[in-house]
């Protein structure tokens, strides 16, 4: 048996049969006197006398039991079962503390468990796929500097992918896909179904394998062919109801019969919870794009085995500067970039999180500086028990470990319940957060989780346990027990440390409010922004329709001519991406096409739209006229440019009747019939930069989805079912979806807003914690002070100078933490700078607004006390002393 | 009786360690026997001594069992372990070291 198991046994023997050991120890010790008794008798000895001589010789048998427990190690766990109880009675003794303090901490330790949660989800959990570390992403960005669009970097061409594909050395498969909201019949009923189409490698990519049926074959990849279809676990279960004769069924996708290959396992749905994937070969309405400049696929790889990081980004780099010399009119200034996946989905949202991580734990290091004030207090009325005990022998480490132990039962009964709020809290969260956090419904309470909040537990147990402990068991015996019968006695360091814990508080505070402060700041002026359009009372109904593209222009014109006709409507238009997105970017040139490209030449947006777009988004129109019904692709082909893209490219020049190209679909010589006002495409914190508007019956890519968007007299969704009959009834297989331009502007702030309200939230409960702190102190203050005061007003001093006195020594405190703050938070509020919108971040209005807030409720916590010390009764505060 | 003052920190186990290794014994034979085989000179009270038997029986080095005395009733026997065995090994040369070092000491004083 090894020499641990041996151990572990007799530990476990001593620590759970403790009567059965006890009785053992008293039956060896007796059978030890009795040979002792024996042997007296043996010498001669009376019986009587022996069993004296041998008691004697023996000595105290019950200091060498306890030795002997001792010897077993067992004393240790039994002094913390027996600290536990105890710390248990004391706090049942003073619920109201005991309440206090427990859900100052929960409300810490809840917080901070709920952001944990989501940060370990978005950041930290690793993919769920397999060896995921190998899996990387390939963009395409400029070296020359930054990119218009935050989209338009991560676009690649399919030539510049093929030519990756075949010089590289470093990858296993590498593949590139494009992802959209498909029509789709189910049964008689045209719905959405999010389709993919794929690349050969792309699984491979991600080392999935269908549960059921098979890949796509050669044949199914050959450009030109019907192709196939692979569905995901939730498409087949909801679809199919799980049927395993779904490798029989098809898809009727875009009005064609697709079968379906194969199921994929549940959980893989990438990207964006896709539902259909189909081979990128197989065009179903959209041409294949056989441009290099036409950046329209997101790439993705799986590294070979071993294969560093480092070295697969100096291969792509080298292949970039081939390609950049091959092809300088798309590819110059051009490399590319190789990042794990990982990191490249939560690129953006790092910051925020990080942030908010940030700032809840600030929240938390208050609670603590709060919870031991009320420790502290706790314990200086405990000075003349711990004394009690100091003189009954108890040694320090023992009186500390037992107040250590009432901080870690707080503690811990505080992560229990804080456990119960991270769970509310981060369903809160999930609910909060803008709909591109990646993989945040994964969400939830997992054993990091778990690890993380009994981590906190202990940490903050310490944090305000130990400085009250400390202080306790630094008794003065002698004046402590000199003291009977009168109340505690503040010592001076006493005072001081809860000013020192205040100040900090404060301090605390002030850094959040003023970070939450410039984040209100920079989110009303992102709200306030000029967008360009007017997004109230605008529905807005996306419509897909699955037949050539001549049919769906007759859809959109016989539609909306019938909308606009609609009582409550006051104008009706389409177009391809709503306001607020950029849905294409493309060179733009004037009189003639050049005979080079060049990646460098002035771009704009270029945004599709149907007649009546404009005056139902209300963009103004500056000159010359919008769009109208006789245009057509045999008519003369006609645009509409911004006021940017003349500042720009025009200035001083009267743009009407100018030849433009907008490179979209084709470089077709376009005539300028109007400008209109700019809009901010690039969402409302990007100024706006050239647009290009092109008219949907000239231009057929992507024709076939359009969203319409009609300004209503009322409340815009009354009309949602009005839109969705005239649509159905012209074509029973369009599938619709339907929003307000309000909700869909919202959500492009909804990032900002996230941060915003959470770190509002927590600064709220921040100052929330830094009054009370305020106030216990004052309040204790007073109460310690009560004789004193009561001379004063003996004296004569009048209520407003004793006022004056406590609120002056309060507002001294408040004044000394907000100063430590402010400095604190100009110093680390430049980390905000990248999320901040038109504000600086030492901007002197919110800091002073921060400082009049500190201010006003540093008065509030201090009046109460003030005012109860004013009220003093001399006679009865003397009397007491 | 008490811990004898004289004996070095941590000689009392070795000296059990020596005296259990002849066969299994209870507490009140190993007193009886450290006392004979010391002529007298060493005492070691039970309040040393049972400490220092769990201690050791604590940590490996002694196994306990409870069998019929000589006298006829139930005791505690100690037995030494395979571990116990080699610590008493490496303790003893440590002690042969010491007590030769220190004797050279106090005879060349």
């Amino acid at each position: 048996m090894p020499r641990w198991f041996t151990q572990f046994r007799l530990t476990c023997r001593s620590l759970f049969r403790t009567k059965r050991v006890d009785q053992e120890l008293d039956e060896e010790l007796q059978y030890h006197l009795e040979r002792q008794i024996a042997e007296g008798m043996n010498a001669g000895l009376a019986p009587e006398e022996s069993r004296h001589a041998a008691r004697r010789a023996m000595g105290a048998i019950t200091k060498s039991k306890e030795e002997c427990r001792d010897m077993r190690r067992v004393n240790f766990i039994d002094d913390l079962l027996r600290d536990l109880q105890y710390a248990g009675r004391n706090l049942r003794r003073s619920p109201g503390f005991a309440t206090l303090a427990v859900l100052i901490m929960a409300l810490g330790i809840g917080a901070n468990t709920a952001v944990f949660s989501v940060v370990n989800t978005v950041l930290l959990k690793p993919l769920a796929y397999r060896e995921p570390d190998r899996i990387v992403t390939l963009t395409n960005p400029l070296t020359t500097g930054p990119a218009l669009t935050a989209l338009g970097v991560k676009l690649v061409s399919i030539l510049n992918f093929q030519d990756w594909h075949d010089q590289s050395s470093s990858f296993e498969a590498m593949a590139y896909y494009q992802s959209a909201e498909a029509a789709v019949m189910a049964g008689s009923t045209a719905e959405y179904a999010r389709a993919t189409k794929v690349s050969p490698e792309f699984f491979r990519v991600f080392a999935v394998e269908p549960i059921v049926g098979r890949f796509f074959t050669d044949e199914e990849m050959k450009p030109g062919s019907s192709g196939a279809l692979i569905i995901s676990y939730a498409y087949w279960q909801s679809h199919f109801g799980g049927s395993a004769r779904v490798l029989e069924q098809t898809v009727r996708l875009y009005g064609r019969t697709v079968p379906i290959a194969g199921v994929l396992p549940p959980g893989f749905g990438f990207p964006e919870k896709t539902d259909l994937w189909r081979p990128v070969n197989t065009p179903i309405l959209e041409p294949t794009a056989t441009f290099r400049g036409g950046q329209n696929y997101f790439a993705v790889g799986r590294l070979k085995p071993g294969v560093p990081l480092e070295r697969t980004q100096a291969e792509m780099t080298s292949i970039a500067r081939r390609l950049e010399q091959q092809y300088p009119e798309f590819n110059k200034g051009r490399t590319v970039a190789v990042a794990r996946m990982r990191d490249e989905m939560v690129g953006d949202v790092r910051l925020t999180l990080y942030l908010l991580l940030a700032a809840v734990s600030v929240v938390l290091l208050i609670a603590c500086a709060n919870t031991a004030t009320l420790l502290l207090g706790k314990a200086t009325a405990r000075t003349r028990e711990v004394a009690v005990r100091f003189a009954l022998g108890a040694s320090r480490r023992r009186i500390v470990t037992q107040l250590i132990t009432e901080s870690l039962l707080l503690a811990f009964l505080a992560g229990t319940c804080g456990l119960l709020l991270a769970y509310w809290g981060s369903k809160a969260l999930v609910a909060l957060a803008p709909a591109n956090l990646p993989r945040l419904t994964e969400t939830g309470i997992d054993a990091w989780v778990l690890a993380f909040t009994f981590g906190m537990s202990l940490i903050t147990s310490v944090l305000f346990g130990l400085l009250p402990a400390i202080y306790a068991s630094k008794v003065d015996l002698h004046d402590a027990l000199k003291q009977a019968g009168r109340g505690p006695v503040p010592g001076g360091g006493m005072v001081r440390m809860r000013g020192v814990l205040v100040v900090s508080e404060i301090a605390l505070a002030v850094v959040l409010l003023s970070g939450a402060g410039l984040l209100i700041k920079s989110f009303v002026a992102l709200h306030n922004v000029a967008l360009g359009f007017r997004p109230e009372n605008v529905l807005v109904m996306k419509a897909t329709v699955p037949a050539p593209i001549t049919v769906a222009s007759q859809f959109f014109k016989d539609v909306l001519s019938q909308i606009a006709r609609v009582p409550g409507v006051l104008a009706a238009g389409a177009t391809m991406v709503p306001p607020g997105n950029v849905g294409s970017m493309g060179p733009y040139y004037f009189d003639h096409m050049p005979q080079r490209l060049d990646p460098s030449d002035p771009s704009a947006v270029i945004s599709v739209v149907a007649p009546g777009t404009f005056a139902a988004l209300g963009i103004p129109l500056k000159r010359g006229r919008d769009f109208s019904d006789r245009e057509t692709s045999d008519t003369p082909f006609v645009a509409v440019v911004n006021e940017s893209l003349v500042r720009k490219s025009l200035p001083g020049e009267d743009p009407i009747g100018r030849t433009i190209f907008c490179l979209f679909d084709s470089p077709k010589a376009m005539t300028i019939i109007g400008v209109v006002g700019d809009v901010r495409e690039r969402g409302p914190a990007r100024e706006p930069i050239p647009e290009c508007y092109i008219t949907y019956r000239q231009h057929a890519y992507n024709g076939n989805s359009l969203s319409i968007v009609a300004r209503t007299v009322g409340d815009p969704t009354a009309l949602t079912e009005t839109l969705r009959r005239i649509a159905h009834e012209r074509s029973p297989d369009v599938p619709m979806k339907f929003t307000t331009m309000e909700r869909d502007t919202s959500e492009n702030v909804s990032a900002p807003r996230f941060r915003t309200l959470l770190l509002g939230v927590f600064a709220g409960l921040a100052v929330m914690l830094a009054m009370a702190g305020v106030y216990s102190v004052m309040a204790y203050a007073v109460s310690q002070r009560s004789n004193e005061i009561g001379l004063r007003i003996a004296l004569g001093a009048s209520t407003g100078s004793v006022l004056r006195l406590i609120l002056g020594e309060g507002l001294a405190l408040a004044g000394l933490g907000l100063a430590l703050g402010l400095a604190a938070a100009v110093a680390t509020t430049r980390l905000l700078t990248t999320l901040l919108f038109q504000v600086k971040p030492n901007d002197p209005q919110v800091y002073v607004a921060v400082a009049v807030l500190l201010g006003l409720v540093a008065l509030i916590a201090g009046w109460v006390p003030a005012r109860r010390a004013s009220k003093i009764d001399p006679l009865t505060a003397i009397r007491q002393e | 009786m008490s811990k004898p003052k004289d004996l070095v920190q941590g000689t009392l186990d070795l000296l059990i360690l020596r005296i259990v290794a002849l066969e299994p014994m209870h507490g009140w034979a190993i007193a009886q026997r450290l006392r004979q085989m010391s002529s007298e000179v060493l005492q070691v009270g039970q309040s040393a001594l049972y400490p220092a038997l769990h201690k050791l029986e604590q940590q490996g080095w002694i196994k306990a069992e409870w069998k019929i005395s000589e006298t006829n009733r139930r005791a505690k026997y100690y037995s030494l372990t395979r571990a116990g065995r080699k610590a008493l090994t490496e303790e003893a040369a440590n002690w042969e070291r010491l007590s030769t070092a220190i004797s050279a000491i106090v005879r060349a004083v």
